[in-house]
């Protein structure tokens, strides 16, 4: 139901499709939207369902409560340290696409927040550079209009001018904007009720498998008659290397392993690389998944 | 392998220990472990559940329907590669009512390390690492297969410190906590909640609402609420025992705080879980009692919490369980439905990751119990009937005695709804008789679960006759998940004649963000203090700092002139801009001289270039000597701020004045002042003071620092001209000392030349660490001594000082040894040697003469180890040790004490911009200050705008502390350590006993008082004696020979003075228990009085100080003393420990 009335709102806008190309590698940087779809795999197997015959990676970095300052990431350190680890953590995957997604968090300090986002957003690009990657930008999500929630209506004024101002950096620097606040917003606003969120902000599980013809759409992309259920298979697959990427990157106990208390337990940190392989593993089952 | 059944259990962890290299572990036979429990009279010890029904329990919770919710990992401490997350919740139900769980189901499983799970709204709350989920399953009584995620963003950063310890609060809020090195960063609609560090969350899931409760603590695993809503906490790895939870309070570790709030039982055992206890099954002295576990010793225990002033008094009594048996680790406990009490018992040999390596053979994986302890012949209580029953029925159940029953009642009314309950609930209230003021509230806080509580609600319980019952009701009138803002309540409140709901008023007046709210607060001052209610009062100022200090500023907001509540505010803010207003007021005739003379104080620490002639002019005019040194130490600190700017040319007369005493603090202060000032017409006496032969070193030390302050090129003159061969070696060495501070090279090209033609006998400290202190001064003093000869023993003082400054710098300690042609420090010990050394604490350690070695001075170990809460605070404190570490931990950590270093006491290396080094452990940080207790166990204030860089460092215990003993001697300390906590002679003992005496140092000028007065000077002008510190054995007692006695006349009996400390929150009639009184003359205060085997006392609020003059020719035995109560006294009262 969700799917059927989705496309009524959804036309793929003017710009040509997203195209991954073979040996990409995608990384992907935001917060709670990009960390939980990790969970969930629904918009990432959609994106590679596409693209089953090229040879691609997704390292999904996203981190709850995160903005463009890297204010979650700073751990023992300071947030601008959190900022420099979300930065050399992007760029020492060797991206060739980055998916970009802020705006939610820093959205909290109102409208006289919008040029320090704008700002923040634009020195992250400029330290992203580097990787010369192709550059895609999303807008966040409105929060989600339901009979059990607070009205979202003056909330999501505020996001807009944050969805604006994502549009125009990626303008400015001739980078792909991904539309997903518009987008969503249509949605909702043609069924009033429905639960993509529990609490307004967040989608569900259910929500980020409704929300994939909006995913693919903010990408150029079709979903018109696809049937989720037919890549069971392979995001259970995603599932599980993200989950192996997950304990590789963000590995419980980090104080003892890699922190200041290193010189206790740190020769246990030679497990944490025994990830790699395994992650490796999965991506080749994967494939084979894939192009079957 | 039975070694439990054929060995003393007393040998039996030592053989643990020894296990390290082939990984010996108990018989897990439960009974065996059952059998080894020591119980509390009266009480007897059931088996409720074992493996392989659970594994390895973290939390336990009882739903409403009896069923008991756990918490199980078996991945704990970390995820293998390779490995699937297979963490488990289970329910355990004991279906037939024998007392033994009899259905075990698995509600889920593929979690990892899920640290926390409480039932409600159909399924489960529970921790899963980075997140909180809540698990449900589409069909009753299966496996669940839905999970919501309500929150992510939690840090893993330790997985013993993630989120734990779920509870419903009484308002069916969700409250769960977060250990020490946790961040978290949590998205919600209301914005991003984080939390940096350590702390308690208040989360209502239906809405997402979530803040912060409490901040700070290390492990706060354990968190209950007692019938009046008031919260009550432990620690795990922080021993203060159990501690009362002030809504916004900041506790031990908080980030960002400059004043902590304290734990009710210092020097206890660290704890974990907590309950309340209440209900029929229990005896009356039971009631209301807290249940925590010390598991690092393997006990269960009971603390009486009795009420003192706004908060309370925590009393240890005899443990409800105890043993050796090495795997028995209590680590929650909830009662039960049937009125029993519950404890999960982690069962594992090995405790923490830290320390253990995460791959540790002997750690248990597969093993946990719970057990079940009933009171002997006393009947259970009739399981209630709640999940099936009428609202009617489950409002009746909110007036049961149990508060199990009336928890899981209001979980089940709130899982009911609004539009069922509330009717209902209107018709019960209005059949209540007057009397039944709790059951009201319990009403109020199932509205509240609503967020529904209206003043028609609160009016009754603000009025009701039980001051508790008022202050849950003050509590309700700020909950920030309702916005009920009632400013005419708190005014009320405010002045109530209970100081909890003053307390609470106070807190909750917080909420109300204005001036005005400032005023009312205040307020409280006019009526009396104690130390929590004063704390609550701080934290309230500060909260509403950004609604009133600009208006105080621009003189908008008066406080009604009263310089008490103006200091207060002030001092609790702390801010420099007030300097000016404070200035107007410490001026103002009209305010009295005493409150005059607290703002002077202030303002020498937040006052500026524009205020500082005003300080050294009015603000000495009149001081007594105590004053003036506190005026110039709080201008010293505040001048040397970086930011804080150039004084005008001042008046220096004052200054000048002090400078010319002989060796006091005060010219010290002033002499370096003169130079911090930069006062450039005191340039002559400072060089005048500097090369003042007859003047003490460290009064030429400070006119020379004053110098160099002073700067420029005359300065670094007059350093050359004092450093050169020809002037006598001490003032070449106070030279060389403070040109390290403009010139390092300089200062080092000369310093093996000073140092050739020193001695050893000379103080060199001070030299060695003007280097050491300093940003580059090892490496520029290890160049300078390059080619150079020096005395042997020189060389061996500066080997000493690095080892007290916790450098690692290897450079300058090789230089050293060439320097003084020493041999090379010793190698550590290898893994055999140090296996050799187990065995042998094992076979000839002796304990006791373990604790003398502890005791000798020269060991020091008391300086910076407390133990039961006496002695130093710059390692961790020692009660327990020997229950939590093995004996190979000991040795290494003796041996080598970098090498494992327990949390909360890595010390941290800050380099100032100032070109200082200072390291020490971590106290407070604040965004202008940060505080370190130093190796010498005082603290440190660094001023955050002087900070360069800042990391960890190595431990703060030298290396070599044990080199000077013998094998035996080290073998016998090893062993008194490996016994302490343990049951028996070393075990924690919960009596009030004094365990910190002060003896008077009998100098000659001491001795010379008594001859010209009498020995009762020493309670008359404590002030004018030295008092020194002298702790008992871990048994109580103080060897009376390990204080000094001395004789008036010749001829005359030798006497000793000692004294002791007592800290009243409610004054009243108290006793002191003797050994034996043969010999003694006591005081309180300065009050003579009989001295008895139970001497009455009478203690008012606040600090006693207890005297005794020990007749040592009468006195043979040693001194102990146990405070102790006296019955119906109000008084509540504690010995006073420390260093």
């Amino acid at each position: 139901m969700f799917l059927a009335l989705s496309l009524l709102a959804l036309t793929p806008s003017a710009l040509p499709p997203f195209e991954l190309k073979d040996d990409d590698r995608v990384v992907w940087i935001g917060n709670t939207l990009v960390e939980r779809e990790q969970k969930y795999g629904f918009w990432e197997t959609a994106l590679l369902s596409k693209f089953a015959k090229q040879n691609v990676t997704v390292r999904n970095l996203g981190w709850s409560g995160d903005t463009v300052f890297g204010d979650a990431r700073a751990g023992f350190d300071s947030p601008k340290q959190g900022y420099e680890r979300l930065v050399s953590l992007a760029l020492e995957s060797k991206p060739t696409v980055i998916f970009v997604s802020y705006g939610t968090n820093e959205s909290f300090e109102g409208p006289a927040g919008v040029a320090k986002f704008q700002k923040g957003l634009e020195k992250l690009l400029d330290a992203l550079a580097p990787s010369k990657a192709r550059v895609v930008l999303f807008s966040p999500l409105p929060f989600e209009k339901a009979k059990s929630l607070p009205d979202p209506t003056e909330r999501n004024k505020v996001l807009q001018l944050y969805a604006q101002a994502v549009r125009e950096v990626a303008d400015s620097r001739g980078h792909r904007y991904a539309d997903l606040f518009n987008l969503a917003l249509a949605h909702e606003t043609t069924e009033a009720g429905s639960h993509f969120t529990d609490n307004g902000m967040h989608l569900t599980e259910a929500g980020y498998e409704a929300t994939i013809p909006n995913f693919m759409t903010s990408l150029g992309l079709s979903w018109a008659g696809e049937d989720p259920k037919k890549f069971d298979a392979a995001r259970a697959t995603i599932r599980r290397k993200n989950q192996l990427f997950f304990y590789r990157w963000r590995p419980q106990n980090e104080t003892y392993l890699l922190g200041f208390r290193k010189h206790e337990q740190g020769k246990n940190a030679k497990e944490i690389v025994q990830f790699d392989p395994l992650v490796d593993h999965a991506e080749q089952e994967l494939r084979a998944i894939l192009t079957k | 392998m039975r070694i439990l059944s054929s060995f003393s259990l007393l040998l039996l962890l030592p053989a643990v220990g020894l296990a390290q290299a082939n990984a010996i572990v108990p018989d897990p036979d439960p009974e065996i472990e059952r059998k080894s429990f020591i119980v509390a009279p009266g009480f007897e010890v059931s088996l409720f559940a074992a493996d392989p029904l659970l594994a390895k329990p973290l939390q336990i919770n009882f739903d409403p329907a009896g069923r008991l919710w756990v918490s199980s990992s078996e991945v704990y401490p970390q995820i293998k590669p390779g490995d699937k997350a297979n963490d488990k919740i289970l329910i355990l139900e004991d279906t037939d009512g024998d007392g033994k769980a009899d259905k075990t189901t698995i509600f889920a499983d593929g979690l990892l390390i899920p640290t926390g799970v409480e039932p409600g709204d159909g399924g489960a709350y529970v921790a899963n690492s980075t997140e909180l989920v809540h698990l449900s399953a589409s069909k009753p009584g299966q496996k669940a297969d839905r999970t919501r995620v309500l929150l992510s963003g939690f840090g893993t950063e330790d997985t013993h410190h993630i989120v734990h310890t779920f509870r419903w609060g009484p308002d069916q809020s969700l409250y769960f906590n977060q250990s020490i090195y946790i961040h978290s960063h949590l998205e919600t609609p209301h914005g991003v909640k984080r939390l940096n560090g350590g702390g308690v969350w208040r989360f209502r899931p239906e809405t997402t609402e979530l803040e912060v409760f409490v901040r700070g603590f290390v492990n706060t695993w354990g968190h209950h609420f007692d019938k009046y809503g008031q919260s009550f906490m432990t620690d795990g790895a922080y021993g203060e025992g159990v501690n009362h939870g002030v809504p916004g309070a900041y506790y031990v570790t908080a980030v960002g705080a400059t004043r902590l709030l304290n734990g009710m039982n210092p020097g206890s055992p660290k704890h974990c879980g907590l309950e309340v206890l209440s209900g029929r099954h229990l005896p009356d002295d039971w009631q209301g009692n807290v249940i925590t576990h010390d598991f690092r010793g393997h006990r269960v225990c009971r603390f009486v919490l009795r009420d003192a002033a706004s908060s309370y008094e925590s009393r240890e009594m005899t443990e409800v369980i105890k043993t050796n048996h090495p795997a028995f680790r209590p680590i929650d406990v909830k009662m039960g439905p049937d009125g029993a009490i519950y404890v999960a018992d982690w069962y594992n040999p090995i405790i923490q990751h830290g320390e253990v390596d995460f791959r540790d053979p002997r750690r248990d994986h597969t093993h946990g119990r719970i057990w079940r302890i009933t009171a002997k012949d006393r009947p259970l209580v009739a399981k209630p009937k709640l999940v099936d029953a009428s609202v009617a029925e489950l409002l009746e159940q909110l007036k049961a005695p149990e508060g199990w029953t009336r928890e899981k009642a209001k979980r089940v009314l709130k899982e009911r709804g609004k539009d069922a309950v509330l009717p209902e609930l209107a018709k019960w209230v209005a059949a209540l008789p007057p009397d039944a003021e709790h059951a009201r509230l319990e009403a109020a806080w199932v509205r509240q679960s609503f967020a529904d509580v209206d003043m028609d609600t609160l009016s009754p319980l603000l009025a009701a006759k039980e001051p508790h019952v008022r202050a849950a009701a003050v509590r309700m009138l700020s909950d920030s998940f309702m916005g009920l803002n009632k400013p005419g309540e708190w005014t009320k409140a405010l002045q109530d004649e209970h100081p909890q709901v003053r307390m609470e008023a106070v807190r909750a007046v917080a909420a109300w963000k204005t001036p005005e709210a400032l005023e009312l607060a205040l307020g409280v001052l006019k009526l009396p203090m104690d130390p929590v209610l004063d704390y609550a009062l701080w934290l309230t100022v500060r909260d509403l700092e950004p609604y009133w200090l600009t208006a105080f500023k621009d003189g908008t907001l008066s406080l009604g002139g009263d310089a008490r509540a103006i200091a207060f505010a002030l001092n609790a803010v702390g801010t420099k801009d007030v300097a000016q207003p404070l200035l107007k007021l410490a001026k103002d005739a009209n305010i009295p001289a005493e409150r005059r003379k607290a703002l002077w104080l202030m303002l020498a620490k937040v006052g500026g270039p524009n205020e500082v002639g005003d300080i050294l002019g009015n603000g000495f005019t009149g001081a007594d000597g105590p004053t003036k040194l506190e005026l110039l130490q709080n201008l010293e600190a505040n001048v040397r701020r970086p930011s804080f700017g150039k004084a005008p040319a001042l008046d220096t007369k004052t200054l000048t004045e002090l400078s010319q005493e002989n060796d006091t603090p005060q010219a010290q202060a002033a002499l370096r002042l003169l130079g911090l000032l930069k006062q450039d017409a005191a340039r002559a006496t400072l060089e005048q003071q500097a090369v003042a032969d007859k003047r003490p070193a460290a009064d030429r030390a400070a006119a020379l620092e004053g110098l160099v302050h002073l700067g420029g090129p005359k300065s670094r003159q007059f350093f050359d001209l004092q450093a050169a061969k020809e002037q006598p070696i001490l003032t070449r060495r106070l030279a060389v000392q403070a040109l390290t501070m403009l010139d390092l090279t300089a200062a080092a090209a000369t310093a093996g030349d000073v140092l050739s033609a020193s001695d050893a006998k000379d103080d060199l400290g001070g030299f060695f660490d003007s280097f050491l202190l300093r940003k580059g001064g090892p490496a520029a003093l290890a160049k300078g001594l390059t080619g150079k000869t020096i005395p042997a023993d020189v060389a061996k003082v500066g080997l000493r000082a690095i080892r007290s400054s916790s450098q690692n710098v290897p450079d300058l300690v090789a230089a050293l040894t060439k320097a003084g042609n020493l041999a090379a420090a010793k190698k550590e010990p290898t893994a055999d040697e140090v296996k050799a050394y187990v065995a042998d604490v094992l076979k000839t350690g002796d304990a006791t003469r373990g604790e003398a070695v502890f005791r000798r001075k020269e060991m020091q170990c008391l300086a910076c180890h407390g133990i039961a809460g006496v002695g130093g605070q710059v390692g961790p404190d020692m009660t327990s040790i020997g229950a939590s570490a093995q004996p190979d931990y000991l040795v290494e950590s003796l041996l080598i004490p970098n090498k494992a270093i327990k949390e909360g006491y890595h010390a941290i290396e800050v380099n100032t911009l100032s070109g200082k080094v200072v390291s020490g452990i971590k106290l407070r940080e604040t965004k202008t200050e940060l505080a370190l207790r130093n190796a010498e166990d005082k603290e440190v204030s660094i001023s955050t705008d002087d900070i360069d860089t800042k990391k960890q460092t190595r431990s703060l215990m030298p290396d070599g502390l044990v080199d000077t003993l013998t094998r035996q001697e080290l073998v016998d300390l090893v062993r008194f350590l490996s016994e302490l906590g343990k049951v028996g002679p070393y075990a924690p003992n919960p009596a009030r006993l004094v365990r910190r005496w002060q003896y008077l140092d009998p100098t000659g000028p001491a001795t010379n008082v008594f001859r010209r007065e009498r020995v009762t000077a020493a309670v008359e002008k404590p002030s004018q004696f030295t008092w020194v510190s002298a702790y008992t054995r871990v048994s109580g007692d103080l060897p009376t020979a390990d204080v000094p006695s001395f004789v008036v006349w010749n001829g005359s009996d030798p006497l000793t003075v000692v004294r002791f400390e007592l800290k009243a929150s409610v004054e009243g009639a108290a006793a002191l228990k003797w050994n034996s009184v043969e010999g003694l003359s006591v005081y309180v205060g300065e009050k003579s009085v009989e001295a008895k085997p139970e001497t009455a006392i009478d203690v008012k609020t606040g600090t006693t100080v207890i005297t005794v003059v020990v007749d040592r020719s009468k006195r043979k035995s040693e001194l102990r003393c146990e405070l102790v109560d006296v019955p119906n006294s109000p008084a509540r009262v504690a010995v006073v420990g420390g260093k």
